[in-house]
Parts: C-alpha cells; structure tokens; sequence
C-alpha cells in the first residue's frame, strides 16, 4: 500500500509523542540551511499540503511567517530569518 | 367593585377584564378609566414586591406575560406574530416586561443570548410558529454548544380544534424539530399549563449545566380565558450549586502537591461561576502554569505571569511550555474535539473538575473527577492543598513560578514579533493589524465580541476579573456576533463593546444593526472585509493539494467581491453610521471617529479593507460564469 505524502505525515503527527520530533517523512523537503528550524516549528502546527503549492519570494515568506507569530507562534527573529532563507530558496517563486 | 380592585392590584385580571367589570357593575367608562389609571402605580409596587406564588386570571397569554415575570425576566426578544396578540396586549401594562421587536429571528435570538452571557439574568426569544423557530435555531445551536441558558418559545399555528390538517404554518410534531439540541422541549397540554411549561423550561435551562429550553403550545390557548398559578423562579430552583467529592478533593490535592510539572487548564465555567480569583490563587499556590483551550470568554488574567498562552494547534502539545507536564488539572473547560486526537495527551495524570458531568470522560481519561460548581471546587481543593503544603514544596513552586514567569515574558516579547511584518504598512490591511489598531484603542474594561473565525486576536490582555473581557463562540452558526454585541451592550451600558466581525459572518446576520440604532446601543463593529471566506480557502487547499483547483485557479466556493459588498452602506441602511477603511491611518481615525459616536450614544462601523493572503489567491479571483 502506498500511502501519500500528505496521509503520512498526519499519521506521524497523530502520534502525541512523535509530534515533537523532527518528522521522518519530510520528502520534498530538501536539505539545505534552515530546513531542522522549519520541519520543527511548522509542523506542529500544519501538515506540509499547505505550502507546497505555494511559490512566492523570501519577502513573501518573510511576511507569512510573521502572520503565524499573530496565530500562536512563539519563534525568534533568527528562526524566522533562517525558515525564510529556506522557503524563499526551496520554495520560491517559479521561473 | 373592591374585588375587582383586589384582583387588577394583584394582577389576577387584566387592564380590560378590570373595567370590563366596572362597566359591568354601573360604572361609567371614563369613571373606570381614572380609577384604573389610579390603580396602575400601587399594582406596580406590589408586583416588585413579589409574592412566591399567586393565582392569576386572563388571557393564556396573560398568564405566559405573569409567569415570565415571576421567572425574572426583564426582556423578551421577538419577531412579530399575529398569534400572540393577547401577550403583546399583556404588555401594555406590564412595563416590566420589555419587549424587543428584532427584525430576524436568529440575530434576535444571537442578541438573547448575548444579553444572557453578559447579565446572568433569564431571558426569553418568542418566533411565529415554526416558520420562526427554524430561523432562530441556528443560534439555538450555538447555545447549546456553549451551554447558555436561553429559553426559546413559539406557537403552534393550528388550533385545537383544527390540528393535523396540514394547515397554515403547521407542521407535525413541532416540539420535537428541536429535542436534539434543547435540554427541555414541552408542549403545554391545556392554556392553564402553560406558566407551569413555561417555569420548567426556565428551571431546566438555568440548572447546571445550562443549556437552551423550548417551551409551546396551541396559539388558540393565548386566546382562552383561564386562572392558574403562577410561581416565582425562586421556589422552583434546585439550586445545583455543588461541592465535590471530598475524598476526590484529597485525591486530587495529593497528585497536584507531588506533582513535578502540573498544569492548569482554565475554562468558561470559571467564568460563569466568577471564580477567577479563585482559580489564581489555587495557581500561585503551586506555582502552576495556566493555560486555556477554546471557549467563548477568556478566563485567566492574560498578564499573570503564570499565564503561558493558548495552544496554537488545539492540542496541549502544541504548548512552548510547559512541555510534557505530569498532572494537569481542568477547571471548567469542556474540552471540545475537532480531530480525532485527544487533546490532552495520555500519560499525564488528569483531573477534571466540572459542573458538566455528561461530558467528562467522554474522550480524555479521568484520574481524579470533580464534579463540582468550580467556585466550590477550587475553594475546597486550595484548603486541601494548602493542609498539604511544605517547606519544600513552597521552593519547588517557588522555582517552577520562577520558571513560568520567565516563559510568559519571553512569550509575551517574541508575540509581539507580529508588528515587525514587513507588510506592516500595507494597504489593504493585514487582518493582524487591524487587530492590533483595535487593540491599542479599546478602553482598559472593553468587552470584545469575536465572531471573525479566521482572525487570532493578540495584544488584547483580556482579564475577565476587571479588565478587557472576550466573548468568542465555538457554536459556529454564523451570524451571531453582531446580535451578541447588541445584546452584551444592553446588559452592561458603561463598557464600552467592540464587535469584531469577518465579512462571511457579517452578512450572516446584520439585522442586529437595527437594534442599535433603535435601542441607542454605541457598539463599534468592526468588520473584516477581505470579500472571501478565507478559512474555507485555505482548508480546501489542504484536504486537496496540487489538485485541480490550484493549477487552474478555480475556486468555487470562496470569492464574495464580485459584484463587491459594501458593509458600510449596509449599515447605513439599518440606520448606523459606517465608512470603509482602506489603510492603518485611515483606521485609526475611523476608530476616532467611532468614539466620539459611542459617547453620543450611537452606534458606529468600520468595513475595514483586509488583503487576502494565504496559498493560491489570485489578484482577481475567478468566478465562475454567470451563464453557461
């Protein structure tokens, strides 16, 4: 049975005590700055289905990440920087 | 003649019974008219005296009008109907009763509710037969959701002597449409039943834990002249004002005293038991962090530095901190479940303390239950901690307030982060901050009425003991802000009450507006207006990503600007003063302007311009043809 990436990441998430932890199944994330920042501070939240068809530049990203401080998010301004660097670069704006 | 004087003072008869009988008995008309007019004063006088029972003698109706009374109510909130003439004949010389004409039955009954929540007095929402109630049981819903103790009545349109012939407004079984949702639903039998159906549905919607009633009955029975008792709220009232168990007590005080890490889930039954205070002190007690899952009021002081915040996620997990607590205890929070993951995680031991019994265990395992009025059960778990209370375990909830207190500030600093979104400034505005312009202007003791599902509210400090209070919903019938905000200003005239309001949820249910203006009630509603349901947008992402939707841009479901809404010329037709605000210093001075509205007594909006942000909006959005 193949299940999609969407269903296993709210399987692991379902999980209260894996919910804490980096999930395992974060394909489609590739590995670059700022990727252990955003799996551990977004996916607490959210599953990945709502930003992966979202492209829009870092400034973008930037002003996305401030609007989830408004919704409960407790992060620094460096771990806003560094998720930012990492969206605006693996999910920036299509060419 | 001294009879019929005896009865009208006693308000056994009616205004036209009584000079009915004077006429009767050779007095002329113009004669009665002047000793009734005489009369009306001292029948006042005695009415406020209140006798616990008495037997009064009228219309049906009449008798409905003395009952309520004697139940203690002040306001009755309803929409016209032909049938219940003989009550609206009743209240002419009642003025006791007030009544208020609403325009729609389910912002009427959103203004009930909202009365309700903010005076802790009984009130009444009178619909035309079914036709009616199916309009305000939407709202009848949400009160039982949230447990508010809103009687509900209509008619049955056909009569007695013509039931079941399929007639005018008529539908079978009506009491029944809403038995799901009320905790009493009765049809009076006989006109003469109907104080005693009316008493027992105001017994049973203000006997913990509330919940909405519907009492009716035959429209005919308004019309018949009967004689029946009527009896005060007081001598029917259990009174359900309960203690816990107290080896339960010393149970819990026990787990909270060894605790490493316990916490402390607050919830509305703080609130409506006026037991802020009390959960404060059991929480510095122990140096417990406090926090709250979604209800309708704020419950904890949000600047006490034991206060860590809400869970972002609904989930206590989803916490910064405390992470992994060992014993949590909840006081009053019905911990509704949205997704199929318990709230509370298994592991920690839990203690539930609660008036609602139904509801405790149903997904959440209880370690220590405390069914209890939670005033009385904080009081009596305080004194059994405190009988428990060391040298050492004083240092560790010294340390762990320490520890706590840090957190708040640290928290309280990175969520005001918020104003550093480099789209600050923009024009349309981030709802974020709108919210923060309305925070930043609302009085120190502002009631905030929250109907804007979508938005976070932050920088508030909501303290219900005194400062800021909240009134969110969880009912989720949308709609009901406006009316709520209506009817929380009638209750409390010297706060001053916002009412924020998405635009879905505002043309839901705008009718309160009349209401306003009619009462002179200086709500300021501000309205966010981002011409979209946003929230359905983003969960319709999620459940289908990469699909059709997002690749052709076709969405359905969830565009409202085109052709545009203007809600400040909405409000101007139901006789409100409005203007649309497209930028933060264009808010700032509307939020002005809405003062000094307010202090001449008049309501006021603000359609403030909010930019749709989020995955896949476009510019302009598609919709779909208007023809194919």
């Amino acid at each position: 049975m193949k299940l999609p990436l969407a269903m296993i990441t709210a399987l692991l998430l379902s999980q209260p005590a894996l919910a804490q932890r980096k999930p395992a199944a974060a394909v489609g994330f590739p590995d670059a700055p700022g990727k252990d920042v955003l799996l551990t501070k977004c996916f607490q939240c959210h599953s990945p289905n709502m930003w992966t068809d979202q492209r829009q530049d870092r400034r973008s990203w930037e002003s996305t990440l401030y609007r989830m401080i408004g919704r409960g998010a407790l992060w620094t301004p460096d771990e806003i920087r560094q998720m930012a660097d990492y969206l605006g670069n693996v999910y920036g704006r299509k060419q | 003649m001294r009879e019929l004087v005896a009865r009208f003072l006693s308000q056994s008869i009616s205004r036209r019974t009584f000079l009915k009988g004077m006429t009767t008995a050779g007095i002329s008309l113009t004669a009665a008219k002047d000793i009734l007019e005489s009369l009306v004063p001292a029948a006042h006088a005695q009415a406020k005296e209140g006798a616990a029972f008495k037997v009064v003698e009228g219309s049906g109706a009449m008798c409905f009008a003395e009952q309520l009374i004697a139940s203690g109510v002040r306001y009755v909130f309803g929409n016209s109907a032909s049938e219940d003439a003989q009550f609206y004949e009743a209240l002419v010389d009642r003025p006791q009763l007030k009544y208020i004409l609403t325009p729609h039955e389910g912002p009427g009954a959103a203004m009930a509710a909202g009365y309700v929540k903010a005076s802790g007095e009984p009130t009444i929402v009178m619909q035309a037969a079914v036709v009616g109630l199916v309009n305000a049981m939407g709202q009848m819903f949400n009160a039982y959701k949230e447990q508010t103790p809103l009687v509900f009545y209509s008619y049955r349109t056909d009569q007695s002597g013509r039931a079941g012939r399929d007639g005018f407004e008529e539908v079978a079984n009506q009491e029944q449409i809403v038995q799901p949702m009320t905790k009493y639903a009765w049809l009076a039998r006989r006109a003469d039943m109907i104080p005693e159906t009316v008493r027992r549905a105001f017994k049973a919607a203000w006997t913990p834990p509330h919940g909405p009633t519907y009492c009716s009955w035959h429209s005919d029975f308004n019309d018949q002249h009967v004689r029946a008792e009527v009896v005060m709220q007081e001598k029917v009232d259990p009174r359900m004002r309960v203690r816990p168990n107290p080896a339960e007590v010393e149970r819990a005080a026990k787990l909270l005293v060894e605790a490493k890490l316990p916490l402390m889930i607050v919830g509305d039954e703080v609130y409506t038991a006026k037991a802020m205070a009390k959960a404060v002190k059991l929480a510095e007690l122990l140096g417990m962090p406090v926090t709250q899952m979604r209800q309708i009021y704020a419950n904890f002081p949000e600047t006490h530095p034991l206060w860590v915040g809400t869970p972002p996620a609904a989930r206590l997990v989803s916490l910064d901190y405390p992470k992994n607590p060992d014993v949590i205890l909840n006081v009053g929070n019905k911990l509704q479940h949205n997704s199929p993951n318990p709230m509370i995680a298994r592991g920690a031991k839990f203690i539930d303390m609660r008036i609602d019994s139904l509801s405790m265990g149903n997904v959440i395992e209880v370690d220590v239950p405390l069914v209890a009025d939670v005033a009385m059960g904080l009081d009596d778990l305080t004194a059994a901690v405190s009988q428990l209370v060391t040298p050492a375990l004083k240092q560790r909830a010294a340390a762990r307030a320490d520890e706590a207190h840090k957190f708040h500030d640290k928290a309280r600093e990175l969520r005001d982060l918020v104003m550093k979104n480099p789209d600050w400034e923009r024009a349309p505005m981030l709802a974020d901050r709108v919210t923060r312009e309305v925070a930043e202007f609302a009085d120190r003791d502002a009631i905030i009425v929250h109907e804007a599902g979508s938005v976070a509210l932050h920088g508030f400090d909501f303290n219900p003991d005194g400062g800021r209070e909240l009134f969110f919903y969880y009912g989720a019938h949308l709609g009901s802000g406006v009316g709520t905000a209506a009817g929380v200003k009638l209750a409390r005239p010297k706060r001053q009450v916002i009412c924020l309001v998405g635009d879905g949820s505002f043309v839901f249910g705008p009718t309160a507006l009349w209401n306003m203006a009619r009462l002179e009630l200086p709500v300021i509603t501000v309205v966010y207006n981002n011409h979209a349901y946003s929230g359905p947008h983003s969960r319709v992402i999620e459940k289908v990503p990469g699909g059709r939707m997002v690749q052709t841009g076709h969405f359905f479901h969830d565009y409202l600007g085109s052709p545009d809404m203007d809600m400040a010329s909405i409000a101007k037709g139901f006789g409100v003063q409005g203007e649309v605000a497209h930028s933060p210093a264009e808010l700032r001075d509307a939020l002005a302007r809405a003062r000094r509205a307010s202090v001449e007594g008049k309501p006021y909006l603000i359609d403030a311009q909010v930019a749709r942000v989020g995955v896949a909006w476009a510019d302009k959005p598609w919709i779909p043809p208007a023809q194919t």
